[in-house]
C-alpha cells in the first residue's frame, strides 16, 4: 500500500450531506450528486490499481494537463465507482488521450460527441457490465459509474466544461455516461477487441468519439440480408452523411441470431454495410449536405459513408427480445481528427 | 477543526510562457500565408481577406494551405513550408 502523500487540496465541511452540496457549489459535478471523495476512498481506488498517486496516467497536450492517478481516483470515487472499476477508467482515459483519438476535437466540438466505451473480455462479466436488455439505459453500476468517471475527469481535470471548452450544440445523454459491454457469452462472432489485436482472455476498452445511438426496426425479415438492408437504408440517410470516420453497428439478440443463422461473419456484415450505405453524390448535393451544383457524373458517382469496411465496428449487444438494433455514428471530424482506439485493461490487482 | 474532509478533484493547467514574434510595421511587400481550416466557405473568406490585404495594404502575394481538419493544428508540412515561404500568417476558426 502506498504511503505517498495525496497532494490534492483538502476542503473541510460539516458532514457528508454538506460535502455533496459543496461539490455542487464548486461546479465539480455533472448535475447529479457525487460521492464525497474522502482520503480512505481515494486510497482504496489507488490500491486496487496498484498505482502511486503521482503516477502520470496521460498528458493532454492541447490543455497542458497531466492526469495523475490520484485525480483519476478522486473523480472515480465521486462518480460512484468501486475500486475494482479503476482499471477500466484508467484504460478509457488512456484511450481518449491517445493522439489517434485526438482529444481536443471531439471533446470541444459543437458536434457534441461523447466517448462511447465498449468493454470486452472477462472483466465485463466479472464486474457485471450490462450487455443485454436496456443496453444504453440506467440500472447497472459498472456501466453508469465508469462512464461517469471519465466525464468527471474530462470536466474536473482536463477542463472540458460545458459552455467553455465543451461547446456541443445539442450533444446527447451519452455525455453523462456511455458504456456498454459486448455480449460475448451469446455472440456467435469474434469479439471486437480480438478483431483489434487482443486475445479473448484479455480485457480491453474500445473508445469512439460518438453521437447518440440510432435505433432501427426490422421484424419482417428472417434473413441477414433483409435485416441489414433495413439498417443500411436508415444509416445512409442519417444526420451528417458526410464525414463520419467510423460507425458502430450494435446488433441485439433477435437480429444477431437471424444474421448468424445465415452464416454471416462480422466481416460479411462489415462488407455488406460498406457496400449498401453509399449515396450518389447527386443526392447528397440535392439535399444540401454537400456544396456545389449537381453535375451529370454526380448521378452515378457513389460516395461511401466510410473509407473501408473495417470502419464499421460490429458489436453483439442488446436485449434478447425485440426486433431492434442500432447504429452509432462517430463524431464527424474525419479520420485525421479522431478515430476509435482500443486499450488493454490491465489486471492491476496487487 | 472537527469536520468532514474531502479532496479537490480539479487541477490547474500547466503554465507555459507565450511569446509573440514581433509584428511587422507594415504589410507592404510582405508574403502572406492563409491557413484554411476546411469549414465550408473558409476558403472563400480567406481569398477575400487576401484580396483586401493586397489591394488595401500592399501585400505582395498570398498563398493558401488547407489543414487536415478544423479541430487539429496545422500539420508539420504547412508549418515547414510557411516558415520558408511567407512572412506572416492569417489563421482562425469559426463555425
Amino acid at each position: 500500500m502506498s504511503t505517498q502523500l495525496l497532494t490534492s487540496k483538502r476542503h473541510v465541511v460539516e458532514d457528508p450531506t454538506h460535502a455533496i452540496e459543496f461539490c455542487f457549489q464548486q461546479g465539480w459535478t455533472d448535475g447529479l450528486p457525487v460521492v464525497p471523495p474522502t482520503e480512505p476512498a481515494v486510497r482504496a481506488m489507488l490500491e486496487a490499481a496498484d498505482l502511486e498517486p503521482d503516477k502520470e496516467v496521460c498528458f493532454i497536450t492541447n490543455r497542458q494537463v497531466a492526469v495523475s492517478a490520484e485525480k483519476v481516483a478522486v473523480n472515480a470515487v465521486m462518480a460512484g465507482c468501486l475500486p475494482e472499476h479503476m482499471p477500466i477508467v484508467l484504460a478509457a482515459i488512456e484511450a481518449i488521450a491517445d493522439p489517434k483519438w485526438g482529444y481536443h476535437g471531439p471533446a470541444a466540438s459543437t458536434g457534441g460527441a461523447a466517448p462511447l466505451i465498449i468493454v470486452n473480455g472477462p472483466i465485463a462479466a466479472r464486474l457485471g457490465f450490462n450487455s443485454g436488455d436496456n443496453l444504453f439505459g440506467p440500472g447497472w453500476r459498472s456501466n453508469a459509474t465508469t462512464g461517469r468517471a471519465v466525464r468527471l475527469i474530462m470536466r474536473n481535470v482536463i477542463g472540458t466544461l460545458p459552455g467553455a471548452l465543451d461547446r456541443g450544440t445539442v450533444a446527447h445523454p451519452g455525455k453523462y455516461s456511455y458504456v456498454i459491454a459486448e455480449n460475448e457469452a451469446e455472440s456467435p462472432w469474434t469479439p471486437l477487441h480480438v478483431q483489434r489485436g487482443f486475445t479473448k482472455e484479455q480485457s480491453a476498452v474500445t473508445v469512439l468519439a460518438a453521437e447518440g445511438p440510432r435505433q432501427f426496426y426490422n421484424q419482417l425479415s428472417s434473413t441477414a440480408k433483409g435485416v441489414l438492408t433495413s439498417l443500411c437504408d436508415d444509416m445512409k440517410h442519417h444526420g451528417a452523411t458526410n464525414s463520419q470516420p467510423q460507425y458502430v453497428v450494435v446488433l441485439a439478440g433477435e437480429h444477431m441470431r437471424t444474421i448468424a443463422n445465415d452464416g454471416w461473419s462480422k466481416a460479411d456484415i462489415q462488407k455488406f454495410v460498406y457496400e449498401n450505405t453509399q449515396n450518389p453524390v447527386a443526392h447528397i448535393k440535392r439535399v444540401e449536405r454537400l456544396a456545389g451544383s449537381v453535375t451529370p457524373q454526380d448521378e452515378t458517382s457513389m460516395r461511401p459513408l466510410v473509407a473501408s469496411p473495417d470502419d464499421v465496428l460490429v458489436v453483439a449487444a442488446g436485449g434478447r427480445a425485440g426486433a431492434f438494433s442500432c447504429y452509432i455514428p462517430a463524431w464527424a471530424g474525419g479520420k485525421k481528427s479522431s478515430q476509435s482506439v482500443t486499450k488493454l485493461i490491465q489486471d492491476r490487482r496487487p | 477543526m472537527a469536520g468532514f474532509e474531502i479532496l479537490d478533484p480539479t487541477v490547474e493547467p500547466r503554465k507555459q510562457p507565450l511569446t509573440y514574434v514581433p509584428r511587422p510595421d507594415s504589410l507592404r511587400g510582405k508574403r502572406i500565408g492563409l491557413i484554411e481550416n476546411t469549414k465550408f466557405n473558409s476558403d472563400n473568406l480567406l481569398v477575400r481577406i487576401g484580396e483586401i490585404l493586397k489591394n488595401e495594404y500592399g501585400v505582395a502575394e498570398c498563398k493558401m494551405w488547407r489543414k487536415h481538419n478544423s479541430s487539429v493544428p496545422a500539420h508539420e508540412e504547412i508549418i515547414e513550408e510557411a516558415r520558408r515561404s511567407v512572412d506572416c500568417i492569417v489563421a482562425g476558426i469559426g463555425d
